[in-house]
């Protein structure tokens, strides 16, 4: 047997290998050749990008113009206070030229306004001293709790309720009125405001002190929640009333009003003492004593509930 | 009558054929030995294709679950880094964070969303073109809706951080709970690959666990 005899096998198996190798991948669009099949990645993969940092405001100086404030107050001791606030303008300017959230799961951003944080502070420090004595942690927030239901209520549609005596430009007009949450310090310039606006008041004022709170919304009202363990005083003809929100219990605290009573028959200076944690009938607001309100944490950030990556199983073997 | 030469009755005469000679064919010189080596030949250049074409098939699965391979470890890999960016993230505690750490802290945390989404979209179109043996596909299809899934919820995850930044919380709120959705999904799709990876390599049908 010849070469001449086997050639032709030969380029009869080389035509085939052509066709398979060469031939069907130009076709198919395939890589020609003995290459792993898959395309070649465009680039490397994806790096993290932080997030650009937001610059921090620059804070308002002492030196600035501010308005001052007097607020003359009853402690729970029947002690009479008066303590005096000093607010930067420019930052009471800032905010009154500030937009509303219409939002009221938003509302606890006021409570928490970095700008108004060192004032609340520093007005908590004054109002409640730390102590080294525990057992006065309970006068210390009762007081603070006492002086905001003692800022005089006034509703967000009267001008009165308002330093410059007009509406503020950016008040939201709803069904029925109109809506002005206030940031504290608004409040505190203002001497004045609605349920809300004691409630954040009381909030910012709280929180500065390390209490947990949430915005108690009610359909016609708005009160505090203030996390506590079993609240319970021997002294309480009610039973305390608490809403749980994230497993834990927060219980209702009036921010407007307080329990007063004329000094004597015919005057009208009141005596009084503050509206009881956890006490919602003597509040005499029909939605408080019959409606479970919705609660509004004053820090929300979204939270998934799942987010593990599982690694898996590469494939066994290959080439 | 001569049948060479017919001579019918009615006097026609029909003329006769001449005859035929077949040529003869030349003799098969027949070389046993030598048709032999030629069958032999054929036979074993057919054998050498078989096996050639048998051990190229192979040779080329085992390319493609190489690249396979490659490709879900490459994916792990860089999903490793997304996992180590979120776990980290939510082990930073939210409680009594400022207004200002809050925000910073949603920001990051859509940044980690875009990043995953980054992450996911480029391996899933990496992996989706390969081209996977049979058994393997029912363990690239899975793999590829695991990131699929894990795709859509960075993408809410990424939604609710942009909702939050437009202070709308029940919006945010709604995003998480897409994405947590997304996320099972994605665990069922990851247990899905498994059962089909194990099957392939097993090469038997099991049931799921």
């Amino acid at each position: 047997m010849d070469w001449k005899d086997i050639l032709p096998v030969l380029a009869g198996a080389v035509v085939i290998l052509a066709v398979a190798f060469v031939v069907k991948p130009a076709l198919l669009g395939e890589p020609i050749g003995l290459v792993p099949s898959g395309p070649v990645p465009v680039g490397g993969p994806p790096a993290y990008l932080p997030p650009a940092p937001v610059p921090t405001p620059t804070p308002f100086s002492d030196d600035d113009e501010a308005y001052s404030r007097n607020f003359r107050w009853t402690a729970i001791d029947g002690g009479v206070q008066t303590i005096q606030v000093r607010i930067p303008e420019a930052l009471f300017h800032e905010h009154r030229e500030t937009p509303r959230f219409s939002d009221h799961n938003s509302w606890g951003r006021y409570a928490l306004a970095d700008t108004d944080r060192p004032i609340l502070e520093d007005l908590a420090r004054r109002i409640a001293p730390p102590t080294a004595n525990p057992d006065e942690s309970y006068f210390r927030l009762m007081n603070l709790v006492f002086f905001v239901q003692q800022i005089p209520y006034d509703m967000d549609d009267n001008a009165t309720s308002y330093a410059e005596g007009a509406l503020p430009r950016h008040v939201m007009h709803v069904k029925g009125g109109v809506e002005y949450p206030k940031y504290p310090i608004e409040m505190l310039v203002d001497g004045r405001g609605d349920c809300e606006d004691a409630a954040i008041l009381m909030a910012g004022l709280l929180d500065a002190l390390g209490y947990d709170t949430v915005l108690l919304r009610y359909s016609d009202h708005m009160a505090l929640g203030i996390r506590m363990n079993e609240f319970n005083p021997y002294y309480a003809r009610y039973t305390p009333r608490y809403f749980t929100y994230g497993g834990q219990h927060y219980y209702y605290v009036e921010g407007t009003d307080f329990d007063w009573w004329n000094v004597s028959v015919g005057s009208t200076a009141v005596w009084g003492r503050p509206h009881p944690i956890g006490d919602t009938s003597s509040t005499g607001i029909p939605s408080v004593q019959s409606e479970t309100p919705q609660i509004i944490p004053l820090r929300y950030v979204p939270e998934p509930g799942e987010y593990r990556i599982r690694p898996v199983r590469l494939p066994a073997g290959g080439a | 009558m001569s049948p060479d030469n017919p001579e019918p009755s009615g006097g026609l005469k029909i003329p006769g054929i001449p005859d035929l000679k077949m040529p003869r064919l030349p003799k098969l010189a027949v070389d046993r030995r030598k048709a032999l080596t030629v069958a032999g030949v054929v036979v074993a250049a057919m054998a050498i294709l078989l096996v050639g074409g048998m051990l190229f098939a192979s040779y080329h699965e085992g390319q493609q679950i190489a690249a396979f391979r490659s490709h879900v470890s490459a994916s792990e890999a860089d999903l490793f880094l997304v996992s180590g960016k979120v776990a980290s993230h939510m082990r930073t505690p939210t409680y009594g964070l400022s207004i200002a750490e809050c925000d910073a802290h949603v920001r990051e945390f859509g940044a980690i969303a875009n990043y995953g989404r980054a992450v996911t979209a480029y391996h899933r179109q990496i992996v989706a073109v390969d081209a996977v043996p049979e058994a393997y596909a029912g363990a690239q299809s899975a793999y590829v809706r695991a990131l699929d899934n894990l795709n859509r919820a960075f993408t809410f995850w990424s939604s609710a951080a942009a909702a939050y930044e437009m202070r709308d919380y029940p919006a945010a709120n709604r995003n998480i709970v897409e994405a947590d959705g997304a996320w099972r999904e994605y665990n069922t799709a990851i247990n899905d690959y498994d059962h089909e990876l194990r099957t392939a390599e097993e090469g038997t049908e099991t049931l799921p666990a």
